[in-house]
């Protein structure tokens, strides 16, 4: 005889299975052309997926409604090659656990018959991510996970409008050079700091041998544990070895504890230069306050670009609305994925993955048409836009302002800081 | 983690003791139906998402059974089983890609060198006694996961991928098929089962819940206590390094946090712990709540980033805990007496 207890776990598993056969929800008119987003939107990364999400729908808000806006797609409504239909984000979460990234990719691919993959911030995901893509001949567009081994692995159906790591380091010597030729007897020893995943892995290793090449001294090279509860020891080693220039990669909880700690015990470099990351998520800036005054971040987007992008304020402005902050080099890189995606799709006339594909690969958008410093979009074989000029950026007075090359300067470089 | 309670764990190993061959045939016979069962259930579902979810529910059974063994059946605690099972996905990986050798046989070879680890820590932690040696397998867990993190040959932060290639048995490598994968874990799943099945009826079977109930009094009847902890231990981590590397193979990429993070090592004991620690079925009913549980929800309430599926998860664990410390398999326990005194 079946007691109580019996009969509510056979009906919660009963109700379990349902579930799983069920289709999945919100389902709408047959003319939206589903695009599979994957983000983490729990866990560690959390912060990064909820703020991809606002850079996303508004650029769909953009692709859908009419809007006065120098972007392709803006004016008229929805995709006008398939006859106004509209674009339909379907947000998965990948917890950054690849397993999970490939089971939600399948499922939005099978269950959602999304018509491409777009993602995913960590590059550990991207990797299993483009794989699918791959098996499933739709494309995927990689927004910010910048491994560099993401684009080398001969995938058809992989592309990446932003830059990759190692585009970002070679700019970062180029600017060490510059602050070697503007400010002599600074920036001759340089000390790596970088946390122990794949992207400060992959970080390090191109700074080391960029630093080789161009004859920089590496006076410490400092590995830490991601997500580590103290940094003291390893802020200590840095003091001692008194390097000019400390290169930093660094997510965001790492990057606050970096700082606090470097205050804590008294140090202060000429200067530091920061491989993004952690370092200009909002969360950062104001844990931390003043005392990012000065830090220096690669880029490839800068909000003061405005005054050479003219779509950036009116975008920005929309952004801001949603979210109740600026965009950054993340949310602008999202935003942008989408909006070239959404382009190849209409261009294509189509929703099949070979016809989008063949679409992103015949992308040629003038810098113009974007919000970013880039030159143009323009995938290569290895589905790598070439086209990008990473900028250097420096915080002060409450914001990141551009002071690398000179030509795209909005603010002249405060160097050396101590 | 709580304590379990010695009394009624003592009382459950007490009635596994004294249940007879013929109950014994009919658990057999049970598991073989339900096996049979399982294997049907492909025939229905062609969804790849479902398939997903069935999958990963079989390895975490296999997995969390193969914990059993160890943390079940002769009480040792681990919450380090990640490393087992980072050994075998990487084993099984390394030696395809360099050594061009069969995953088959990457999985076998997985298996042996971690149950060789898993005797050689063994050797040191099996002095320590209750929580220090559940602290060490954390330490030690972790410890690996660092030495991986920064090995450049086995690539290191990086992780390794398994290379793009044609649908084949012989790598067990399937594009968009997922029926292979399911069949092998399937029955990774009834060897695990059957391995349990054997333990509660074999000489060391009695003599690791002996270990288990009060290692003293059994050393003074004759049990060898370190050689049953060792015993289980390496059969522990030959099953769940198998399961690493069926995992490797399944995703096709690993990186250390994926294999060797803690996280692993929480979800290898929490369906055994949930289903009930050191009985046949507990890791199955476990990993059939569980798994579809934790995907289900992220799946189809993950999506908004309010982490509301986690808390519905987490407050379910808390709940099971909370109304039945001993698992949930005594839930069917409950009217077991009755039939039980009538055979």
């Amino acid at each position: 005889m079946l007691n109580r207890r019996d009969l509510l776990v056979s009906s919660a598993s009963a109700a379990l299975i349902s579930a799983a056969g069920s289709p999945a929800f919100g389902q709408s008119s047959v003319e939206d052309v589903k695009i599979g987003v994957i983000y983490p939107f729990t866990g560690s990364g959390a912060q990064v997926g909820v703020d991809a999400r606002f850079a996303l729908d508004t650029a769909a808000d953009i692709i859908n409604e009419a809007h006065d806006i120098d972007l392709p797609l803006a004016k008229g409504k929805g995709l006008s090659n398939l006859g106004g239909a509209k674009v339909r984000l379907v947000y998965a979460d990948h917890q950054a656990d690849p397993q999970k990234g490939r089971s939600e990719a399948e499922r939005l691919v099978t269950q959602d018959s999304v018509a491409a993959l777009l993602g995913t911030y960590y590059s550990s995901v991207a990797a299993v991510v483009s794989q699918v893509a791959e098996r499933y001949q739709l494309p995927f567009v990689a927004a910010e996970s910048s491994s560099p081994s993401l684009h080398v692995k001969g995938l058809k159906y992989f592309f990446r409008p932003g830059p990759h790591d190692e585009m970002y380091s070679i700019a970062m010597f180029d600017f060490i050079k510059h602050v070697q030729q503007k400010f002599p007897g600074t920036g001759a020893t340089v000390a790596l700091f970088y946390e122990d995943t794949l992207f400060g892995n992959d970080t390090s290793k191109v700074q080391k041998r960029l630093a080789e090449e161009q004859k920089v001294e590496v006076v410490a090279d400092i590995k830490y544990r991601a997500n580590s509860p103290s940094l003291s020891s390893e802020v200590q080693l840095l003091k001692s070895k008194n390097p000019d220039i400390i290169l930093a990669t660094s997510y965001t909880t790492d990057a606050i504890l970096f700082v606090r700690t470097m205050r804590e015990l008294g140090f202060k470099p000429k200067g530091i230069i920061s491989q993004n990351g952690g370092f200009i998520e909002p969360a950062f800036l104001s844990a931390v306050g003043e005392h990012a005054n000065g830090i220096i971040s690669r880029a490839s987007f800068v909000l003061d670009l405005a005054t050479k992008r003219p779509s950036l304020k009116a975008v920005n402005d929309l952004f801001k609305k949603r979210s109740g902050k600026d965009l950054n080099d993340n949310t602008a890189r999202e935003f942008m994925a989408l909006i070239i995606l959404a382009d190849a799709i209409n261009r294509a006339k189509s929703i099949k993955g070979p016809d989008i594909e063949a679409a992103l690969r015949a992308t040629d958008m003038p810098g113009a048409s974007t919000i970013m410093p880039w030159d143009r979009v323009k995938f290569g074989a290895d589905g790598q836009n070439s086209s990008i000029k990473p900028v250097m950026m420096q915080y002060g007075d409450g914001e990141y302002r551009t002071v690398w090359p000179e030509a795209l300067a909005t603010r002249p470089l405060k160097w050396p800081l101590t | 983690m709580r304590d379990v309670p010695p009394n009624p764990s003592t009382s459950l190993a007490d009635r596994n003791l004294a249940a007879s061959s013929s109950s014994r045939r009919r658990q057999l016979l049970v598991a073989l139906a339900a096996t049979a069962l399982a294997a049907c259930v492909p025939l229905g579902v062609s969804d790849v998402y479902a398939m997903n979810v069935m999958i990963l529910t079989l390895m975490y059974l296999a997995l969390s059974q193969s914990w059993n063994v160890l943390g079940g059946y002769c009480g040792q605690i681990s919450l380090g089983h990640a490393i087992y099972f980072g050994i075998g996905a990487y084993a099984t990986v390394i030696v395809y890609l360099k050594g061009g050798i069969s995953p088959w046989i990457g999985m076998v070879v997985g298996g042996v060198f971690a149950s060789w680890i898993a005797l050689a820590l063994g050797y040191f932690c099996f002095r320590l006694a209750g929580h220090y040696y559940t602290i060490a397998t954390i330490v030690i867990a972790e410890a690996a996961l660092l030495l991986v993190l920064n090995w450049e040959w086995a690539g290191a932060a990086l992780g390794l991928q398994l290379p793009f290639g044609p649908d084949s048995w012989a790598t067990l490598q399937f594009g968009r098929n997922k029926l292979p994968y399911f069949y092998f874990v399937l029955a990774l799943s009834l060897l695990t089962w059957l391995i349990a099945w054997w333990i509660e009826g074999a000489r060391w079977g009695y003599w690791w819940r002996a270990v288990k109930d009060d290692a003293e009094a059994a050393a003074s009847l004759g049990v060898s206590i370190f050689d049953s902890k060792m015993a289980a231990s390496a059969i522990s981590a030959f099953f769940t390094a198998v399961a690493g590397g069926f995992y490797a193979l399944f995703v096709s990429y690993i990186d250390p946090q994926s294999v060797f993070g803690f996280q692993i090592s929480l979800l290898i004991t929490l369906p055994a712990v949930l289903g009930g620690i050191g009985t046949l079925w507990g890791p199955a009913v476990g990993a059939v709540l569980l798994i579809p549980l934790g995907e289900l929800t992220r799946s189809y309430i993950g999506g908004s980033g309010s982490g509301t599926h986690l808390i519905v998860y987490g407050a379910l664990i808390v709940v099971i805990s909370l109304l039945r410390p001993e698992g949930l398999v005594s839930l069917f326990r409950s009217s077991k007496p009755a039939r039980g005194a009538q055979a």
